[in-house]
């Protein structure tokens, strides 16, 4: 059984942290699909992610929330070694990020914010392309790029370019893009963002899907309710640090609140971020009209 | 080993990715496409080709034919008359002037005010006169000096057709009293001895240049914006999650903007040869290793350049600096030597100045390797340098 913990950013947690005699030997039997251990990137001197300590428990859900410019996708660009942390170390997969890099890559599938194709490629083209990427056999790469498509729906317009594509669309492929090593971790980094409510829904479910498919999901959103729909847990970070981590029911209760998006509010302010401390009141600007 | 054909492998699908990406974007491929044309153009009639004069065999090509000028013949006299005849017959039948015959100087004054005409040549009152009493005689020239390009070319010309005429003039007067006048007028003569066997033009100097910085640029700006492009539009974070080398990721870049810069350069070079008359003397194989070192002589500058330029419209500002010495002061346009002393130093220390020299000698003077060696040397020596600190660099700017 996993351990049971409601705080984590008071104590590291690593298997070297939690089983210091063990040496190093639990890596690969770990029960956590992701640790950090005092991780921190500073840019200049700004310091976007400040010593976090995070274990991912491997098969969940895993929400990792905050307001704008808290250190979410810094964090999340270096789980996916796209970002060198300036200290502290991480392990995803049980590969180190700093120093086995290669093999961390094999593992995860990333659905950044922004999405990973090229407008000028017909979907399958795209697909074929990334997953080309991997060490797979272009027979079975070619299979499990129809398998994926049809998953998604768009095998009637998976010759089409997808610069042509609704925003659902583009989103499904850049979702499926994710899947085609069959990684063990995926980061979704707000996988809905100006989604129509269908594609939102057929999002959702699919990252419920994979979840029951026993992938590890690490999910970014600013919607609240998808956050309470789907984690099993959420860490909230703020100033690049964890504020909070606890399953969503958890939080809800500690905080006397029946809605996550209070919760948040509760733990990270209410006033606007990056914004002028005097707020004009509506009120009189509207009058001027 | 398995790990280097890796990454030949997938660098082959980046650069299979980019440049089918070129071919669908047909907006930029019609652009792509009409730049080698353009530059190929502007140049080519801007200097067009200008052989020598060559009076002996009538030959006086010009690289302006045709400039109209006014002739003012105010002495009516017998010698006059032949001068005028002639100048108007010289010039016409070379192409040099179109000549309009004025009657007042004034009036020709005005059609140079007016833009009409480039130049005024008068034959002065007096001038039979002159000849007939042995004494030299004066024509005046005026010419359009609000364009000082064309003022010198009608100088020039002009000074040319009255050295013939002159010298027509004195083998009449010389010949049946002085013995042989050719003697008598230029004890010495030249003989041009070409050092090819085609005609030495303007162009054959500028094409294989041309060339030479169209792959250089296309690989210098076009890996740092196809860099820049893809981190902005997201693509870079796809490559970059993927278990591939970065070098896979840099060699794609490098060889889908190769292929270009050597489309790029053969259509320069075809329509050169079309348009312009340029002729290959040399190994076609030679021209192309000069360009592919050229090519990873500076594409290793433009990856290090650009990997710190947070967007594309930085990465572009760079550059841009970067090229815009680099056309003037490699000899591209206008020969190293025409700089002054510390323009040459910065010129020979940029890879393109080798990269045309060596080309250039391939072009025109089917040159060796054992010529152009030191050449392809520097080059070598360069794209070490700079692709071995490029590598590193890249990976590092793509995730500080």
């Amino acid at each position: 059984m996993p351990m049971q913990r409601t705080e984590t950013h008071a104590v590291p947690l690593t298997t070297e942290t939690m089983f210091p005699e063990s040496g190093g030997a639990l890596h690969m039997v770990s029960d956590y699909a992701i640790e950090t251990h005092r991780l921190t990137k500073r840019f200049s001197s700004f310091t976007a992610v400040d010593h976090i300590d995070l274990a991912v428990r491997k098969g969940e859900i895993y929400g990792f929330l905050g307001p704008n410019g808290a250190g979410k996708s810094t964090t999340i660009r270096m789980l996916c070694t796209l970002l060198t942390p300036s200290s502290g170390s991480a392990k995803v997969a049980g590969y180190d990020i700093a120093r086995q890099a290669n093999e961390v890559r094999k593992k995860i599938g990333l659905v950044s914010e922004k999405l990973i194709m090229y407008p000028r490629l017909t979907a399958f083209e795209n697909l074929m392309f990334f997953g080309s990427l991997y060490e797979i056999n272009q027979d079975a790469l070619r299979k499990r790029t129809d398998e994926l498509l049809d998953m998604v729906q768009l095998t009637p317009f998976k010759d089409k370019l997808v610069g042509g594509y609704s925003s659902g669309m583009r989103q499904r492929v850049n979702v499926i893009r994710a899947l085609l090593h069959d990684p063990e971790i995926i980061f979704l980094d707000e996988p809905t963002t100006a989604l129509d409510p269908q594609s939102t829904r057929f999002v959702r479910d699919l990252v419920k899907e994979l979840k029951g498919m026993g992938h590890t999901i690490v999910l970014t959103t600013h919607i609240m309710e998808e956050a309470d729909e789907l984690s099993d847990r959420i860490s909230i970070i703020d100033h690049g640090k964890i504020i909070a981590t606890d399953t969503p029911q958890e939080l809800k209760n500690k905080y006397k609140s029946d809605n996550l998006l209070e919760v948040f509010l509760t733990l990270t302010g209410r006033e606007l971020r990056d914004s002028a401390s005097d707020r004009i009141p509506m009120r009189r600007v509207m009058g001027r009209m | 080993m398995f790990s280097e054909l890796r990454t030949f492998s997938i660098a082959l699908k980046i650069a299979r990715r980019d440049l089918l990406d070129l071919w669908r974007a047909k907006m930029l491929l019609f652009a792509f496409l009409l730049m080698p044309l353009l530059l190929m153009a502007m140049f080519g009639y801007m200097f067009p080709t200008t052989p020598k004069a060559n009076l002996a065999i009538g030959s006086m090509p010009t690289a302006y034919p045709n400039i109209p000028l006014a002739l003012v013949q105010v002495d009516q006299g017998s010698v006059a008359n032949a001068v005028a005849y002639q100048f108007v017959d010289i010039a016409q039948a070379q192409q040099l002037f179109q000549v309009s015959e004025v009657t007042s100087y004034q009036a020709a004054r005005d059609s140079i005010v007016w833009g009409t005409i480039s130049g005024i040549v008068v034959i002065p009152d007096g001038f039979t006169a002159a000849i007939n009493a042995g004494m030299q005689a004066t024509v005046q020239v005026t010419v359009d000096e609000t364009n000082p390009q064309i003022a010198a070319v009608v100088q020039a010309e002009i000074a040319t057709i009255f050295g013939v005429i002159s010298s027509n003039i004195s083998t009449t007067i010389m010949k049946d009293t002085m013995g042989n006048p050719a003697f008598l007028l230029e004890p010495v003569s030249i003989d041009q001895v070409p050092l090819i066997s085609g005609p030495s033009t303007t162009f054959q100097f500028l094409a294989p240049g041309f060339m030479a910085l169209t792959v250089v640029f296309g690989a210098l700006s076009g890996v740092g914006f196809a860099v820049s492009r893809e981190r902005e539009q997201g693509t870079m974070d796809g490559l970059m999650v993927s278990p591939i080398t970065r070098r896979a990721i840099i060699f794609g870049k490098i060889l889908s903007q190769t292929v270009r810069g050597l489309i790029q350069a053969f259509l320069i070079l075809g329509l050169a040869m079309l348009l312009f008359g340029v002729r290959i003397y040399g190994s076609p194989l030679l021209m192309v290793l000069t360009m592919l070192l050229g090519v990873a002589s500076f594409v290793g500058v433009g990856i290090i350049l650009t990997a710190f330029a947070p967007e594309q419209e930085t990465a572009q500002m760079i550059v841009i600096l970067l090229q815009f010495p680099m056309m003037f002061l490699s000899g591209i346009i206008f020969p190293v030597t025409s700089l002054p002393g510390w323009m040459q130093w910065i010129g020979k220390a940029m890879p393109l100045y080798y990269a045309a020299d060596a080309l250039r000698k391939v072009v025109i003077l089917n040159a060796g390797l054992n010529v152009i060696g030191m050449d392809l040397m520097i080059l070598i020596a360069y794209a070490f340098i700079t692709l071995t600190a490029a590598v590193p660099v890249f990976e590092r700017a793509m995730t500080r």
